[in-house]
């Protein structure tokens, strides 16, 4: 957690998207960005891209009031997924609340998910993070690809974690709002158990995941 | 956050206007709104703090326009203007206007200093992980150094070690030749000594006789017997004695016994010059004279078994330590009868050029194969089985050369063999 202010009743919370380098965590925030309603989040920010490639993050924040009043902040960032960016990666997954790993379903890239997985999980360690109770789902992405690995491969090797798999095609805006909302029911049951988000500040989890991933209704 | 020596950061932490605005960002848009006719131009934050305000001389007015400043999204301030009511419709373009702008300011400082931060994180960590390598780095050739350091240390002490060794087995290489000659020597005193014994007995026993003879005489003088009975019973005693033969041997005992002791006498002069045992520090000494001592004492070995040819040629003293000589010729002359073969034949010569004095002892066996010739003076060295010889000998001789300021080399003798040739300059006065 980024700051809690009992005083000034806010929160802010940090999700990361994770994973291997172009396998759509950008995209993700893009989509969420133009899926969600304007109501509740503030503008996508876009920090020095090359290309299609992200150098340093991205950025899109949310805001959410408890009926307590409580302010409630969520910046959800993306990192650059190339290995020589590690230290970058490094310095936004630092007091994250909750990690979407974002895999590439192209079957060449197995490999790549593995090892930026490995990376995670040894960056989680380097920052003083445990995998273990740190919220974090996997979204394979790019099912929209011909030739991705089928779905049932997929949960027999990733099932066995325990951690919730979920499929997307980040491009055509599918599965996107699915993940975040998944990630962000986590996110509520870590910071509930540990603030009282029901008990003190009357926010139940559906209130606080709707809120945060309302469709848009209007047009800009 | 800051510290003196370096920056952290944590990538989404808050940040308030004041950090992401300079006053030079915002007074300039402010007073723009002032020539555009607007009594004062405000930002306040959400407390309704004044955090830049810029006003006319002439009194702000009445508020016409307010507008909220967002920050990631969420309003952070609002820019309030005011002024005369005439104006109210050309000051909301304006604060519109303002706000694009202050947004705009706002958006790229808050890109600027984010990326900033991140790329400062990412310097301070790869900083880090150097200064983490540099570190182990240092350590480890700390313990390179300290482990070449005692290696150094550990060669010096090996290397004394050996140097004491060597100079042990040297020492006891002479000690060993000593002791060779003392039993060579010893057996030559020995045979003289044993017949002078053997002669002396004879001796003891004749003088007994003698002594019988003289008495038998004493006591028939007293008698008074007629001349004819005494010289007939003295002759039947001196027969009974065999004093006939007795008296004839007598001279060759003596004589043989005297040239006996003569022999021991010389003998141990020979030993007492050849070891200079007299001596100390250094002294006039004539290597023909030493050659012919060191041949002396090794008569027991020689005699009737090594053909020895002299060529010696009259040479100026020479002033050194009095038994170096003594021990290169013990040596090599050994040397040579151990490897001369069946008939050794040991030719010895010398000669002096008028600077330096050349001693040859050559001998007729197999000789030194070429390859071996560099190593032969070398301590250990030996051609001989293993328990036959120290492989000292010649090392003796080296160290021995070396102290006289000379030379030693092995070449073939003319008709095969070994010859080692000693050059010793002669030290001008």
């Amino acid at each position: 957690m980024i700051e809690y202010s009992e005083n000034e009743r806010r929160m802010v919370l940090k999700l990361v998207y994770y994973g291997p380098a172009l396998s759509g965590k950008t995209t993700n925030l893009l989509q969420l960005h133009e899926q969600l309603t304007r109501q509740g989040r503030g503008e996508l920010m876009v920090l020095d891209t090359s290309g299609d490639r992200t150098i340093y993050f991205d950025l899109l924040p949310f805001f959410l009031t408890a009926p307590s009043g409580l302010k409630i902040k969520v910046k959800v960032y993306t990192v650059p997924g190339q290995v020589c960016h590690d230290a970058t990666r490094k310095a936004v997954l630092q007091r994250a609340d909750g990690i979407a790993f974002v895999a590439d379903s192209h079957p060449g890239e197995a490999q790549s998910n593995f090892a930026s997985f490995d990376n995670l999980e040894r960056n989680l360690v380097l920052v003083g993070l445990d995998i273990d109770s740190t919220p974090l789902v996997i979204q394979f992405n790019k099912r929209d690809l011909p030739d991705a690995v089928p779905e049932q491969e997929i949960r027999k090797v990733w099932g066995p974690t325990g951690i919730p798999v979920l499929m997307a095609s980040a491009i055509n805006g599918e599965g996107v709002a699915d993940t975040f909302a998944t990630l962000a029911g986590l996110v509520y049951d870590r910071i509930d158990a540990r603030f009282n988000l029901l008990a003190e500040h009357g926010l139940a989890r559906d209130s606080f995941v709707l809120q945060l991933t309302t469709l848009r209704e209007e047009e800009p | 956050m800051t510290s003196r020596y370096r920056l952290d950061f944590v990538v989404g932490e808050e940040k308030n206007l004041r950090e992401l605005l300079l006053d030079s960002d915002v007074l300039p848009l402010l007073h723009g709104a002032l020539r555009a006719g607007a009594g004062s131009a405000r930002l306040l934050d959400q407390d309704g703090e004044e955090l830049w305000v810029a006003s006319a001389p002439q009194g702000r007015g009445e508020l016409l326009a307010r507008l909220p400043l967002l920050l990631e999204g969420e309003p952070v301030a609002h820019l309030e203007l005011h002024g005369e009511k005439l104006i109210e419709d050309r000051l909301h373009p304006l604060a519109a206007l303002l706000c694009v702008a202050l947004d705009t300011v706002l958006r790229n400082n808050l890109k600027r200093i984010l990326t900033t931060e991140i790329h400062t994180s990412v310097v301070n960590s790869s900083h880090e992980e150097l200064l983490r390598i540099n570190a182990e780095l240092s350590k480890s050739e700390a313990r390179y150094r300290e482990l070449a350091e005692g290696l150094e240390l550990r060669v010096k002490e090996r290397s004394a070690e050996l140097r004491r060794a060597q100079a042990r087995m040297l020492q006891q290489e002479k000690m060993a030749a000593i002791g060779q000659l003392a039993a060579g020597v010893a057996h030559e005193i020995n045979n003289p000594l044993g017949f002078i014994t053997s002669n002396l007995h004879t001796l003891q026993k004749y003088v007994g006789r003698f002594c019988a003879m003289l008495q038998f005489y004493r006591e028939h003088l007293d008698l008074d017997l007629p001349r004819q009975v005494l010289i007939a019973e003295s002759d039947q005693k001196w027969r009974e004695l065999k004093l006939s033969h007795v008296t004839a041997d007598v001279g060759d005992l003596m004589s043989q016994s005297l040239s006996g002791a003569e022999r021991v006498s010389r003998i141990v002069s020979d030993l007492k010059g050849f070891s200079h045992v007299d001596e100390s520090g250094e002294a006039p000494v004539d290597l023909n004279q030493e050659l012919e001592r060191t041949l002396g004492v090794l008569s027991h070995a020689l005699a009737g078994r090594a053909e020895v040819v002299r060529e010696l040629q009259p040479l100026p003293p020479l002033t050194c330590q009095g038994q170096l000589p003594g021990q290169i010729f013990l040596n090599l002359i050994q040397n040579a009868l151990t490897h001369a073969g069946e008939a050794p034949r040991i030719t010895l010569s010398s000669c002096f050029d008028g600077n330096r004095i050349r001693i040859s002892i050559a001998d007729n066996g197999k000789g030194v194969p070429a390859p071996l010739r560099s190593q032969i003076f070398e301590p250990f060295f030996t051609t001989l089985p293993v328990g036959s010889g120290t492989g000292m000998g010649l090392a003796v001789v080296w160290e021995a050369v070396l102290k006289l300021r000379g030379t030693i080399a092995v070449a073939d003798a003319p008709g095969g063999g070994a010859d080692f040739i000693i050059t010793i300059p002669l030290r001008k006065e």
